[in-house]
């Protein structure tokens, strides 16, 4: 009992992460309708970019944020310079998906040649232990699951409260509607890729922080609950992405106890391929099924 | 020639028959019909595996390597096996993903099954023998043949020439079909399509068997040539080295793709290993997928019809209908 209650403890755990993730990525999806498959890659990107801010010194908890940042802005940057170029060039949904995996390939390599292939860690303690019930918690666990927590309540609150979320939603629906409603729909896309590449970046740095060290291809490897996440949500629905979150990252941990701990992602895909099979549009899915990206 | 030279070349000329076998296969799928396969290289793996498996001879308990289903059936028939098995679980992922499923969640559904199956082959040790993978696979008719290594070399490139020819004509015979037609049309516009009584789920279906097939036959020989096969030979990048491949030589045009497979996985790849190593150890690796990646940025943005566009039907279009030609994706 007690090793099955800290089997949900992990899972919560994991689930901030796959949350921060998850959601950046159908943001990412639900705006601009590019499946970003270089997102586990740029996760890495800042990662590394909190190391090198760590290395010189500074604190873990402010080098996570020049991480959010760097992610932010490059995300923005590929979105606009890369990504939008071929879309406007009119590569369609098959061939965006191609780009973006010619960019992961080339970001995880960059690194690769960058940093060469060894495992890295922070400067940093897991601090004092916590226990809540069974769940055993260390502080900078407990600080994920708080970042985790503030920053599903901030994406909730932008979405849902301000002008911005409102042009975000209707840029997601309908971005031809929103442009001749007056919506600078280019600028919300900016915003959105800033929003999702700084929830990209947070993501990639708590994600090291829990598993301690990290290489070129930690963040691709992460990718796959990701998207199982996002997919088990629906895609393109915030929402979904963190009920997703929950459900894999809870599901998956638990298995790792029962089973064995190299099936988590099994298990994962396992749920995925179930979810599919009954609902293939996925947890929540209005505004994928209104969207008709099916070439 | 000197005998390293020989031995190079032939082994280069193997590789690039066995990866034309693979690329064509996949461009069937991807190319002709428009199905984006993420997993293709799984296929490969699984005929690999398979014909791995019923050449090493039934496991025992002293054995250095442990696998499922061994045995040692004779020449040809495990290269069989390996394509009934590969089709059999194409028509398996087919049934489940093509059938239902988005365009866009397929192709996702097709990546995280590529992980997957890296995972399973990895952790579940008494299948194919874990992350250390299986060695010694006898290489076929070595035995009847007595030849000298250099000589099996050629004999074997000959082998593979003779197969990839097969196999291109079997693709070409698709392609040139009324068949053919149907799945450009399908891949063109599947609404249409089906508006036009073609079943386009059974269509694309069919074509996955197919592709699956073609890829477990092209594993099985690559694994009787290298007589190794470890979950780090078939990571899911493998399969963007073949589509690749088909981007820069020309989606859907059969001779296009060979001379794709010639300049990217052979040409890039295969006969830069080679090189110096600069820097460090793993330098040059990594420098080769950023070039990949790049190459494939490249062609999309400034020839995504590849070097050798698909021929436009042979039809004298109607004055006001649409040219029938169209970039490829």
């Amino acid at each position: 009992m007690s090793q099955l209650s800290a089997a949900v403890g992990f899972g919560l755990i994991t689930a901030s992460i796959l949350s921060i993730a998850a959601v950046g990525f159908t943001l990412q999806f639900s705006v601009t309708n590019i499946l970003n498959l270089a997102y586990g890659d740029i996760m890495t990107a800042c990662a590394f970019a909190a190391y090198l801010v760590n290395r010189l010194g500074v604190n873990i908890w402010i080098s996570l944020v020049v991480a959010a940042l760097f992610g932010a802005v490059f995300s923005m940057l590929l979105n606009r310079f890369v990504y939008f170029q071929f879309v406007r060039r009119g590569t369609r949904l098959f061939g965006m998906i191609i780009v973006t995996i010619a960019m992961s390939l080339v970001i995880q390599n960059v690194l690769l040649a960058i940093f060469r292939p060894t495992f890295f860690s922070y400067h940093t303690s897991p601090g004092a232990s916590y226990h809540f019930g069974g769940m055993i918690f260390t502080a900078s666990q407990l600080g994920i699951m708080g970042i985790a927590v503030v920053a599903m309540l901030g994406v909730h609150l932008i979405s849902t409260r301000t002008k911005l979320g409102k042009a975000m939603r209707a840029t997601a629906t309908n971005p031809g509607l929103a442009r001749s409603c007056g919506i600078a729909t280019d600028q919300v896309i900016d915003v959105a890729w800033l929003l999702s590449g700084a929830l990209c970046g947070v993501a990639g740095v708590v994600l090291v922080l829990n598993t301690a060290t990290f290489s070129e291809v930690t963040g691709a490897t992460f990718l796959v609950p990701v998207i199982a996440a996002a997919i088990l949500g629906g895609i393109g629905q915030p929402y979904g992405a963190m009920l997703g979150a929950l459900t894999i990252g809870v599901a998956g941990e638990v298995a790792a106890t029962v089973i064995s701990p190299s099936y988590k992602d099994v298990v994962a895909f396992g749920i995925l391929i179930l979810v599919l099979l009954v609902r293939p549009q996925g947890i929540l899915s209005e505004v994928a099924s209104a969207k008709e990206v099916a070439a | 020639m000197s005998d390293s030279m020989q031995f190079y070349i032939s082994t280069l000329l193997i590789y690039l028959f066995i990866d034309i076998m693979g690329v064509l296969g996949l461009n069937l799928q991807f190319g002709v019909a428009g199905i984006i396969n993420f997993a293709y290289i799984v296929f490969v793996a699984v005929g690999a595996y398979t014909c791995a498996v019923l050449s090493l001879g039934p496991d025992y308990a002293g054995n250095f390597q442990h696998y499922a289903f061994g045995a040692s059936w004779p020449f040809p028939l495990p290269i069989l096996a390996a394509g009934v098995v590969s089709g059999l679980l194409s028509l398996i992922v087919g049934v489940i993903s093509l059938r239902r499923l988005r365009s866009d969640y397929q192709a996702m559904v097709m990546l995280v099954l590529s992980l997957i199956a890296t995972l399973v082959a990895t952790n579940a040790t008494g299948l194919v023998n874990g992350p250390a993978g299986l060695a010694t696979v006898p290489q076929p008719l070595a035995d009847v043949l007595n030849l000298a290594p250099l000589e099996y070399q050629w004999v074997y490139a000959g082998w593979c020439a003779f197969l990839t020819a097969v196999i291109f004509l079997f693709v070409r015979g698709i392609t040139n079909s009324p068949l053919g037609r149907t799945l450009r049309a399908m891949r063109d516009n599947d609404r249409a399509a089906s508006a036009l009584g073609k079943s386009v789920t059974n269509l694309r279906l069919m074509i996955f068997v197919v592709g699956g097939v073609i890829a477990g036959i092209s594993g099985a020989v690559f694994v009787e040539f290298i007589q190794a096969w470890s979950p780090g030979s078939w990571l899911y990048p493998e399969t963007f080295v073949f589509l690749a491949a088909i981007i820069v030589g020309g989606a859907a045009n059969n001779w296009g793709v060979m001379v794709g497979t010639l300049l990217v996985p052979v040409g890039f790849l295969e006969a830069t290993r080679f090189l110096p190593q600069v820097f460090y150890d793993g330098f040059i690796e990594a420098m080769q997928w950023v070039c990949v990646g790049l190459l494939i940025l490249l062609f999309l943005w400034f020839r995504p019809q590849g070097l050798f566009p698909e021929r436009p039907s042979r039809f004298q279009p109607r004055p006001q209908a649409q040219p029938a030609a169209r970039p490829p994706e």
